[in-house]
């Protein structure tokens, strides 16, 4: 199989203020986000990222779709270095975060040819592409309502639709299931499984083992910014054996994290 | 009583402990006493009243010893070989300052207690012709008690007009210019950090230069419409906002004067916008660049009031600072007395900092620091 994303030892700190200090109760000045962190996902898998709250998942994501810098080490999406050529990886990926919010004032479909030509789609594509994904998620009926008048569900399907109008190899979502009804939420991973067939990787971040349970191939473990267990899915054929396994490995890594 | 000193606390802790609201609160004062302190000088000799000035004027049957006393003060220049008619028509050009005629025995009829009258000519449209009008009344005024004036005032209605526009328009028109680019700068980019929609921009494979240049155009064409708007209704309105006084007629300018005002507006929105932009950029939030931004607005304002004074600044190398510039090159361009150095060292200095706004954007965008700021 071949290999479409390779993490190899990012690092990331963050400079903490004297606030955070206080809140976090340390007299460090630095906090290690992501350490040394590696790991490979293959085309038409979905890659879970599973781990606690600021364990690093979605500073390790932002990193790699370019939004920020590491401090150390490389990854390459496709082939391309994040490092050396951010603005080529930026069109092989697909990114869906909670904090990327819609612009309250325009309509889903006003945002979808917006971000399709900011990525240089044909618009002939673009608008076959809109046609199918605004009927597969139910948007034909308030593609002209202003993002400020849709409910949160309708706001996360415009999202994720608007994170892939340029057709990426590789489609990372953090938490996407957040927030949503069940309904949304099925919606949501059934197109996520629906993507795999078509032989996009997906790298999910999730702290949801029922979730990686059920559509990922294989799964890296993060605890205070490190990689603590990298393996498929298929040594967790037994039931809550993920789950299981996580919470030693977290009683084995905690409290490691300042540097 | 207790509670009311409670929150007048809390209030004051609000403001005194917060770093970026004392410098908001503090700035203004060192702004003022700086500006107003460069301002001064470089204002007294636009004014024509340094010490270097030269006043034009003609007086006939002088009594003995009065230009010498006023010569220890100011540096007259006695154009007494001019005619009557040469003089007036050079008053009504602008080309002497002041035309006096004393009547033949001033001084015994003064004596006598006859009360003689003084004919005064000068232009009201021009600084140094006023400025000289009033140095010669005050000096008459100081030295006799009984004696009449009869004064004419040879500016046309049209220099009337100009010198009021001038005096006012350029004012107004660079706070239109300021306001129109803080009502869209601080929402278009402090707003979409704030509301979470920038990261969506930024994942895009776009150039952040593009990003900046984007936003920078866009912005500098919103805030001019509405600079634009304001303008014509003030020009529109002039003539009842000066009681009837003036009236404005659009042929008053040339084609010429009109594309230079342009261009001026033009590069003037652009300073702005990336003035604000960069503040913007750098606030989390739409209350915080518009915080922030005060300062700027008082510098402009405090720079635009310069002009209430109806005078450009002569020297080339002050039309080298943005705002100062553009406030001056108005002036000119409203004045009629435009210079065209002055002009495109004004148009290619804005041009400039605005490069190099739109690249220091550019690396704000670039910044995680600034861009994803908690």
């Amino acid at each position: 199989m071949k290999v479409i994303l390779e993490v190899n030892n990012l690092k990331k700190t963050f400079k903490l203020s004297k606030k955070q200090q206080k809140i976090e109760k340390t007299k460090l000045k630095v906090r290690v986000a992501v350490n040394n962190l590696s790991f490979k996902a293959y085309e038409g898998q979905i890659y879970g990222l599973l781990g606690p709250n600021g364990a690093g998942k979605t500073t390790t994501l932002r990193i790699i779709s370019t939004l920020i810098k590491q401090d150390e080490g490389d990854a390459l999406v496709d082939g391309l270095s994040i490092s050396k050529s951010p603005e080529k990886v930026r069109s092989k990926i697909g990114f869906l975060t909670s904090d990327l919010k819609l612009d309250d004032f325009f309509t889903p479909n006003y945002l979808f040819d917006y971000f399709s030509n900011l990525h240089g789609v044909d618009a002939k594509v673009r608008n076959e592409r809109k046609e199918l994904m605004f009927k597969k998620f139910g948007i034909d009926e308030f593609k002209e309502v202003k993002v400020s008048d849709l409910s949160t569900g309708m706001k996360q399907k415009v999202s994720l639709v608007i994170s892939l109008v340029h057709d990426p190899k590789i489609i990372i979502f953090d938490e996407p299931t957040n927030g949503l009804d069940v309904i949304t939420a099925k919606t949501v991973i059934d197109f996520l499984l629906d993507l795999k067939t078509q032989g996009k990787t997906i790298i999910l971040s999730t702290h949801i083992f029922s979730l990686v349970e059920r559509i990922c191939d294989q799964v890296g473990i993060i605890i205070d910014g490190r990689m603590v267990l990298e393996t498929s899915m298929a040594d967790f054929s037994v039931p809550n054996s993920l789950e299981k396994r996580f919470f030693e490995l977290y009683e084995q890594n905690r409290g490691e994290i300042y540097g | 009583m207790a509670n009311l000193w409670t929150i007048i606390k809390k209030e004051l802790r609000r403001f005194f402990t917060d770093k970026r609201m004392l410098v908001s609160l503090l700035l203004p004062g060192i702004l003022i006493f700086v500006l107003y302190s460069i301002m001064g000088d470089v204002m007294v000799n636009n004014l024509g009243q340094g010490a270097d000035q030269v006043y034009t004027l003609k007086v006939e049957n002088e009594p003995t010893g009065f230009a010498d006393a006023l010569e220890t003060v100011y540096h007259l220049d006695y154009q007494d070989e001019l005619t009557s008619e040469e003089a007036l028509l050079k008053i009504e050009n602008k080309e002497l300052d002041l035309y006096l005629v004393f009547p033949v025995n001033f001084l015994d009829d003064y004596e006598a207690g006859l009360n003689p009258t003084i004919e005064m000519h000068y232009n009201a449209s021009s600084m140094t012709s006023s400025t000289m009008m009033n140095i010669y009344s005050s000096f008459l005024s100081n030295s006799l008690q009984q004696y009449g004036m009869d004064v004419s005032n040879h500016a046309t209605d049209i220099d009337t007009s100009i010198m009021l526009i001038t005096g006012m328009v350029p004012f107004l028109l660079i706070t239109f210019l300021f306001t129109g680019a803080m009502a869209v700068a601080p929402e278009s980019i402090a707003g979409e950090k704030e509301r979470g929609t920038i990261a969506n921009l930024l994942i895009t494979p776009v150039k952040r230069s593009n990003i900046a240049l984007g936003k920078i155009i866009a912005l500098s064409i919103v805030a001019f419409t509405s600079a634009a708007s304001s303008f014509i209704g003030l020009m529109l309105s002039l003539p009842k906002l000066l009681g009837g006084t003036v009236g404005f007629d659009f042929s008053m300018y040339s084609v010429g004067a009109y594309l230079m005002l342009l261009l001026v507006i033009i590069s003037t929105v652009l300073i702005f916008i990336v003035m604000i932009a960069l503040v913007s950029t750098y606030a989390k939030s739409i209350k915080e660049a518009t915080s922030l931004a005060m300062p700027l607005m008082i510098v402009v304002m405090l720079v635009g009031v310069s002009t209430l004074m109806g005078s450009a600044a002569t020297s080339a190398y002050l039309y080298l600072i943005p705002i100062y510039n553009s406030v001056n090159s108005l002036v000119s361009i409203f004045s009629l007395e435009f210079n065209l150095v002055n002009f495109i060292l004004t148009i290619v200095s804005n041009l400039v900092v605005t490069g190099l706004g739109i690249f220091l954007l550019t690396r704000m965008f670039n910044s995680e620091k600034i861009m994803f700021r908690k």
